[in-house]
């Protein structure tokens, strides 16, 4: 051994997990595609589901200020994809067989996709509400209420993103994560009160919708950003928020930690 | 003597099969080890665990001095990783897979850019430097996949099938790497399916097939061990049958090349003779036929009983 290990000067998970956000954000910078899907998913649902569906309500101004809360709420949520389908593509591709065959803390790579996806997500909240904002929706709450909304949203979706982990970990492909991931996020956002009324609902729907979290999520998120009253729903919403973090995050360790093994 | 990489009774079952069944390998530092074998013979199953990717059922390897189970963490600041499953960040440029390496590695980001530009120049990817690693050619990719794996300065190198896959000239060129590296001081572990590239390139050939070593040696024992020459025909016609008696005649297993040429060791020169008269009785003609040295090709033949294009058909 003649040649001097260059690793020497170590640094911690934290620096290592930051190098791997960055690894993990620099690519929408390399690829102008990536960069126009990702602001471009969340304009266009705000426009197709706020506007267009909206025009088809007797009241389309009604309807929008219903409408793009939950459009909010939807997309940031489905933005959620995106972790597990990194981790099951790095696994898949051997990029994570790399890093564990080099002297990284084991919980680097998830400290940096997390980190980069927190990032990811405020971003998404920012293109959907500037959308919004562009599209005619006004935030009728005092500032710091709104931006309790977005916190709040914000919350729920990382507490989410855990979920999205431990399906990543799991995932024998990327295919199977996505399918797997659409067919939870599909029924939880659409099957809410995101973007109908409950009251508007056929009994059996009415009911699914009455249970789902997302339903909370989406009325507390409302009730933020529009200044109305809030009733129960952010405390609910933290309930769950702090429900499904408390599960899924040892699950995803657990998930991860048998990867890295 | 101390051993760069040393494994004793190495063995890792999946299921009921057993990937590994007891495999003992050994490269002095600054060596190359070739680690031959077809497909499935369970060269990257001895290649993760050297590499502390996965626990040994049973045995014991030592990598670098520290024990691959017991000091996963002190091995893996002295080896780099490459071929068939370490991979490259595809959506990331080649200049931008380097740094991340180095940086993860603890390098300043000076000091970082600074070990990526030299190694884009050292395996000449200067002018793909900045384009996403997912547009790159095969042989490129693996040209950086190499480099990712050299960012630290690893002494002990692990190469899963460096080559596979690749053309004649980007094989070149990774051969040319390998001698470098080793000239620097590296101990390399190579694993690969092309008896050429082990000939080539290792100081000590292992041969593994089934989970086991099936022969050992430097390349010039391997050879002299399949017998001082060969018999080759290529028959006009009626292959098959000219191959029976080549078998019948000999005792042997025939390998049969491309173009439809059959060879076996030679062992005894009378048996030529024999096996000309046998193929006149038979009406077989030949179009070609000659005695010559062997290649590493039939030593494999001879030493597993398999071709190695046989597992592949």
């Amino acid at each position: 051994m003649t040649t001097t290990p260059f690793t020497t000067g170590r640094r911690g998970a934290l620096a290592q997990g930051m190098t791997l956000a960055w690894r993990s954000l620099v690519p929408l910078r390399n690829e102008l595609g990536r960069l126009i899907q990702f602001v471009l998913q969340p304009v266009f649902m705000v426009v197709v589901f706020a506007l267009m569906f909206g025009a088809m309500s007797g009241d389309p101004d009604h309807a929008a200020r219903y409408l793009m809360p939950g459009v909010l709420t939807q997309v940031t949520l489905i933005s959620t994809n995106i972790t597990g389908m990194n981790l099951a593509e790095d696994i898949v591709n051997g990029v994570f067989d790399r890093f564990r065959s080099m002297p990284l803390a084991r919980s680097a790579p998830l400290i940096g996709r997390v980190a980069a996806d927190a990032l990811m997500t405020t971003a998404t909240i920012a293109v959907a509400l500037v959308a919004g904002v562009a599209a005619g929706f006004r935030i009728t709450a005092p500032p710091l209420e709104a931006l309790a909304g977005v916190a709040l949203l914000l919350l729920f979706t990382l507490a989410l993103s855990w979920v999205s982990a431990w399906l990543g970990l799991k995932a024998k492909s990327v295919a199977s994560m996505q399918g797997m991931a659409t067919a939870i996020l599909l029924p939880l956002t659409f099957g809410s009160s995101a973007f109908i009324p409950p009251a508007n609902l056929p009994s059996a729907l009415r009911w699914w919708s009455s249970v789902n979290p997302i339903s909370h999520l989406a009325d507390a998120v409302r009730a933020l950003l529009l200044g109305t009253p809030v009733g129960p729903h952010v405390w609910v919403t933290l309930a769950w928020a702090a429900a499904v973090t408390a599960c899924f995050v040892p699950l995803a360790v657990r998930a991860y930690a048998r990867r890295i093994r | 003597m101390t051993y760069a990489i040393e494994a004793h009774g190495l063995v890792k079952r999946y299921g009921d099969k057993a990937a590994l069944a007891g495999v003992d390998l050994a490269a002095p530092p600054g060596t190359v080890l070739g680690v031959l074998g077809p497909n499935g013979a369970g060269k990257t199953t001895a290649v993760r665990i050297l590499a502390t990717l996965v626990s040994p059922d049973e045995g014991r390897a030592v990598v670098g001095g520290h024990d691959v189970v017991k000091a996963p963490a002190e091995v893996r600041k002295l080896i780099g990783l490459t071929g068939q499953y370490a991979s490259v960040d595809e959506k990331l440029t080649g200049r931008q897979n380097l740094v991340m390496i180095g940086r993860l590695l603890g390098m300043s980001r000076a000091g970082a850019r600074g070990r990526a530009a030299a190694l884009l120049t050292e395996f000449a990817l200067e002018d793909a430097a900045d384009r996403a690693a997912g547009s790159y050619s095969g042989g490129m990719r693996r040209r950086l996949d190499l480099a990712v794996s050299l960012v630290g300065r690893p002494s002990i190198v692990f190469m899963d099938e460096p080559t596979t896959g690749l053309d004649p000239r980007a094989r070149a060129d990774l051969w040319r790497i390998v001698r470098e590296q080793v000239a620097g001081g590296a101990t390399v572990l190579l694993t690969t399916q092309y008896l050429e590239e082990a000939d080539q390139l290792a100081d000590e050939i292992v041969l593994i097939d089934h989970g086991l070593v099936a022969a050992r040696g430097t390349p010039g024992e391997l050879k002299a061990r399949a017998g001082d020459r060969r018999l080759e025909i290529r028959p006009e016609h009626d292959a098959d049958k000219a191959e029976l008696i080549l078998a019948e005649v000999t005792g042997l297993t025939p390998h049969r090349g491309e173009n439809g040429l059959l060879s076996v060791p030679l062992l005894n020169s009378s048996v030529s003779l024999a096996v000309f008269r046998r193929l006149e009785e038979a009406g077989v003609s030949l179009a070609e036929h000659a005695v010559r040295r062997p290649t590493l090709d039939e030593a494999f033949l001879a030493l597993t009983g398999t071709t190695t294009s046989g597992r592949t058909r």
